[in-house]
């Protein structure tokens, strides 16, 4: 019982930290929002900048800022973006949707996928395919997604024609955000693969030296079941460590890949507000992710001690 | 027969048998391992044949299918011209049941082909732009403004010379001091819902837009009265003091239907995605930002000159490259970047695919080093001199522009703009600089290489640059020590960048000016160097009486004859004093279609004008 008062403590206090960082951060960015709002070649006069500065609530003292910001976010209300001309929220419920379903649907692939090669690779890895695959993972982690995401766009959107260029969807259909969906989650989730795949690999590799895996194999226990009831049970501990970080870059590390398949989603969403100095987008696109985090970070102790007798038992 | 068993089981039985079992059990034991042996050298072996096959299946038909690719495409490319990497695409491409082995470049070439049947026929002019549309705001979104202008064209636009001419509006007079603009409407305009376009429409949208945006508030601040007169289908603006540019300004702002919009309280925060009623021969069907792209139809009741194109579709990529893949690939007929141009490193590739013309018109923004006139030794006109001959232009703009550019003139304005004058080409000279120097007083006393400064210290300019310009200010740094001044490259980000330009923190500083930021305040690009003024991508480091009086005469007259000999005085002024050095003249290059003719690109907007699309048809084989 200590234990969870202190865990969730110490949640709220890292809650309380992110929310006073979510507020500094934007505003000790060099830049002024209003001229940013104006524009490059646009002449107002002073007073019509003081206006807007006025309307914007950036004329009063940073204190009054934080405590109207901390008040509204007891309110649920994350403000007003500046560029986007739409409520926070609005804009964040529209993009994370859409960001949940391409990045995420990529992290749980990828994490599926290099757990299960990075299990076979670590248990096996003197043989060839498995060295092959090593080599492949490798290459792919070492791989800018940037770079990934334009080569896969040139061969298979450009070259082979296979997949459009660019968006969601053409015609908002199942098909259609299917097709379009295709080349970036698959790019994502090579990516994430190739991180849990060195990770798993390396994992599996050390577990199976241990004695308890040495006496399954007296028992006469199959590889297999060596493998997939006791090895990866314990040398999936990192990978849940990785997958708790994963969600934050869920919501913002995308940015690459959608900036070359021209997607409207989190990772764009950060990137123009830092650009735009869209203070209000910037504290509720930070909020969102922070909260995120910290929830997988809460799934990932749970999951640590569901997979780990030793986290749950009491020392 | 238990009892047998039983029987046998003494000592001796039991030694055989267990002797038995050991001989049964290494007999065994040795089969294994023979199997296993046996097995996996076996299955090693199958495995690397069937390996080695497939490999070798894989090679000679990827090679085959290379080879097949021109001779089917009927393209004149040998099989050696083709790479590796083409081969293998070729091959997949069959696998995938493509149809004939094709070479991608002919592959290209036939989807060009499609869309433009497929355009022809009255379906889409599909248009690709970098310039990302980020919000559905019909008047928040600056880039959606742009795309506007074909469905709520302005009431004047600029024709190809770059003179300001009627769009909706026939024609406009000025009276009473240029205080009182008048505009007579045409008398053919239609709304999409069926409305007819009145004086009224004019009138709400200019003051909406003085009301509502910041960016306009000028009009809000300046506009003393309005008055339409539904006899001669006009409507006047009165101001409180001359205003001469508002035919200039009037070319900018898209025009709203008063029936629809006066309703709408916030229009900034009016999101919608479509559709809205407009009065150009399109009107915006639909803003698909997760489709990325917007889609104008046909306004039924449009009773200008039919366009071809049933419809136009701008489809927006965040990335550049990736633009223009679409066009290699014929899956867009243009592209449009406003103040820029289709990327030079990528026009040699368009040209391969032989699907496309190029448009070329030098831009009427350019790229220009702007020193600090507040601060020694800038301030001195003969070190400025001695800079515009240390720098060599025709290198930076090979490599700058790649050839789609010109050395410019010391008159700063580029020849695209109205009024341009033939001034001083900039010379690169270096010897010639380092005379001027020593001339005025600039010497290396010491000996150290660096010229002193007059108050006896070394001069080290510092060139602020943002990341954009890293290489020019490179070369710019390499160029000065040439002639003995040291510099220092300081880059900053975009917003560092205005800060410590409007807090004068800079020698040097290489920018840009856009098409609009040549023609604000007094034109010819004098709304970057006046001092009076401010503004995120704006200089105001001048402060000379001579040049305030130049602008100040400009604004005080809608006279042609008189507009024109003022901007030849301000290009000499340019010339003489030197407020900024024009690094180079750059062009945009617009590819389309070329089974499509009639384009041509205004100074302002480029090929985005309403006379391209009701004009450009197909062209005669």
């Amino acid at each position: 019982m200590r234990k969870v008062v202190k865990k969730t403590l110490r949640y709220a206090a890292s809650f309380l930290l992110i929310v006073t960082l979510n507020f500094a951060l934007p505003r000790l960015m060099p830049g002024d929002p209003v001229k940013n709002l104006i524009g490059e070649d646009v002449y107002v006069s002073e007073a019509v900048m003081e206006e807007l500065r006025i309307e914007m609530g950036l004329n009063r003292p940073l204190y009054e800022q934080f405590t109207a910001y901390i008040g509204d976010l007891l309110m649920f209300d994350l403000g007003y973006s500046y560029h986007l001309h739409s409520p926070v929220a609005e804009v964040l419920r529209e993009r994370i949707g859409w960001t949940l379903l391409f990045v995420g649907v990529s992290v749980l692939l990828g994490a599926a996928l290099g757990t299960l090669l990075g299990a076979y690779a670590g248990w096996k890895p003197e043989t060839k395919a498995n060295r092959l695959l090593c080599y492949g993972f490798i290459t792919l982690s070492c791989t800018p997604p940037y770079f990934l995401a334009l080569l896969c766009l040139h061969i298979f959107a450009f070259k082979l024609g296979l997949f459009p260029f660019k968006g969601f969807y053409d015609v908002p259909t199942l098909g259609s955000v299917m097709h379009h969906m295709f080349l970036p989650v698959t790019v994502m989730a090579l990516f994430s693969a190739s991180r849990n795949f060195l990770i798993m690999r390396g994992s599996v590799i050390q577990e199976k030296g241990q004695l308890y895996a040495l006496y399954a194999r007296a028992k006469g226990l199959y590889d297999i079941s060596i493998l997939f009831r006791h090895v990866i049970k314990n040398a999936s501990l990192p990978i849940i460590t990785l997958l708790a970080l994963d969600f934050g870059f869920l919501f913002s590390g995308a940015l690459f890949t959608e900036i070359v398949f021209s997607l409207n989603g989190m990772g764009t969403l950060i990137y123009d507000a830092i650009m735009g100095k869209d203070y209000p987008v910037l504290q509720g696109a930070f909020l969102v992710i922070a909260l995120t985090v910290l929830l997988a970070n809460m799934l990932a102790d749970l999951l640590y001690a569901i997979a780990d007798p030793r986290v749950r038992r009491p020392t | 027969m238990g009892g047998l068993f039983k029987k046998q089981s003494g000592p001796s039985m039991l030694f055989k048998k267990s002797r038995r079992k050991t001989q049964n059990r290494g007999r065994q034991k040795m089969k294994k391992i023979k199997h296993f042996i046996r097995s996996k050298l076996k299955s090693k072996l199958k495995r690397q044949m069937t390996l080695s096959i497939i490999i070798l299946i894989l090679c000679s038909n990827i090679l085959l299918a290379g080879a097949a690719g021109p001779k089917d495409s009927g393209e004149n490319l040998t099989p050696s011209e083709g790479g590796i990497f083409d081969r293998i695409i070729a091959y997949i491409k069959s696998l995938l049941g493509e149809g004939e082995l094709q070479d991608s470049a002919a592959t290209s070439g036939a989807e060009a082909s499609e869309v433009q049947q497929s355009a022809a026929e009255g379906a889409a002019l599909k248009i690709a732009t970098p310039n990302v549309i980020k919000s559905a705001s019909f008047i928040g979104d600056s880039n959606l403004g742009i795309f506007a202008h074909l469905s709520n064209p302005p009431l004047m636009k600029m024709d190809s010379e770059g003179h300001i001419v009627g769009q909706l509006a026939e024609s406009y007079d000025v009276l009473e001091n240029n205080t009182c603009w008048t505009f007579y409407l045409r008398d053919d305009l239609y709304w999409s819902d069926g409305e007819p376009v009145t004086p009224e429409d004019i009138e709400f949208s200019i003051r909406y837009y003085g009301k509502e945006a910041p960016w306009a508030n000028w009009i809000n601040d300046t506009l003393e009265s309005s008055t339409v007169s539904e006899a001669d289908n006009s409507v006047t603006f009165k101001f409180n003091k001359p205003y001469t540019r508002i035919n200039l300004e009037f070319a900018t702002y898209n025009i709203l239907p008063a029936h629809v919009w006066k309703t709408i309280e916030k229009p900034m925060e009016y999101i919608n995605e479509g559709p809205y009623v407009g009065c150009g021969p399109y009107y915006l069907k639909q803003i698909d930002l997760k489709a990325g792209k917007l889609v104008f139809e046909k306004n039924p009741y449009w009773e200008g000159k039919i366009p071809e194109f049933g419809n136009v579709e701008i489809h927006f990529y965040s990335n550049v490259d990736v633009a223009t893949l679409t066009l290699e690939k014929g899956a867009a007929n243009t592209y449009y970047k406003y103040a820029g141009s289709y990327p030079y490193p990528n026009i040699e590739q368009l040209e391969k695919t032989g699907n496309f013309n190029f448009l070329e018109k030098t831009n009427l923004g350019l790229i220009f080093l702007a020193p600090n006139l507040k601060k020694a030794p800038i301030s001195d006109l003969e070190f400025r001199e001695a800079l515009s001959y240390a720098i060599n232009y025709e290198e930076i703009v090979r490599l700058e522009t790649l050839g789609y550019g010109e050395v410019p003139n010391r008159g700063f304005v580029p020849p695209s703009m109205e009024a341009f004058k033939e001034t001083e080409k900039l010379e690169y000279n270096p010897e010639k600089a380092r005379k001027i120097l020593e001339k005025a007083g600039y010497s290396d006393s010491n000996e150290n290489g660096i010229l002193e400064g007059k108050d006896g210290k070394d001069i080290k300019l510092e060139i602020l640059i943002r990341p954009e310009y890293a290489r020019t200010g490179e070369l710019l740094k390499e160029y000065l020590e040439q002639v003995g001044l040291a510099a220092d490259l300081r880059t900053a980000d975009a917003d560092t960048w205005v800060t410590l330009k409007d807090n004068y923190e800079y020698d040097l500083t290489v920018t840009r000016s856009t098409p609009w930021g040549m023609l604000m305040h007094a034109s010819w690009g004098s709304g970057y160097f006046d001092s009076r003024r401010t503004g995120q991508g704006v200089m105001h480091n001048l402060d000379d009486p001579e040049f305030l009086q130049l602008c100040d005469d400009i604004l005080s007259t809608t006279d042609p004859e008189e507009l024109q000999g003022y901007a030849y005085e301000l290009q000499d002024y340019y010339a003489e004093n030197l407020p900024a050095i024009p690094l180079y003249w750059d062009n945009v290059v617009t590819p389309f279609n070329r089974q499509f003719e009639g384009w041509y690109a205004d100074p302002l907007y480029g090929i985005y004008n309403l006379d391209n699309f009701v004009n450009v048809k197909k062209a005669s084989a």
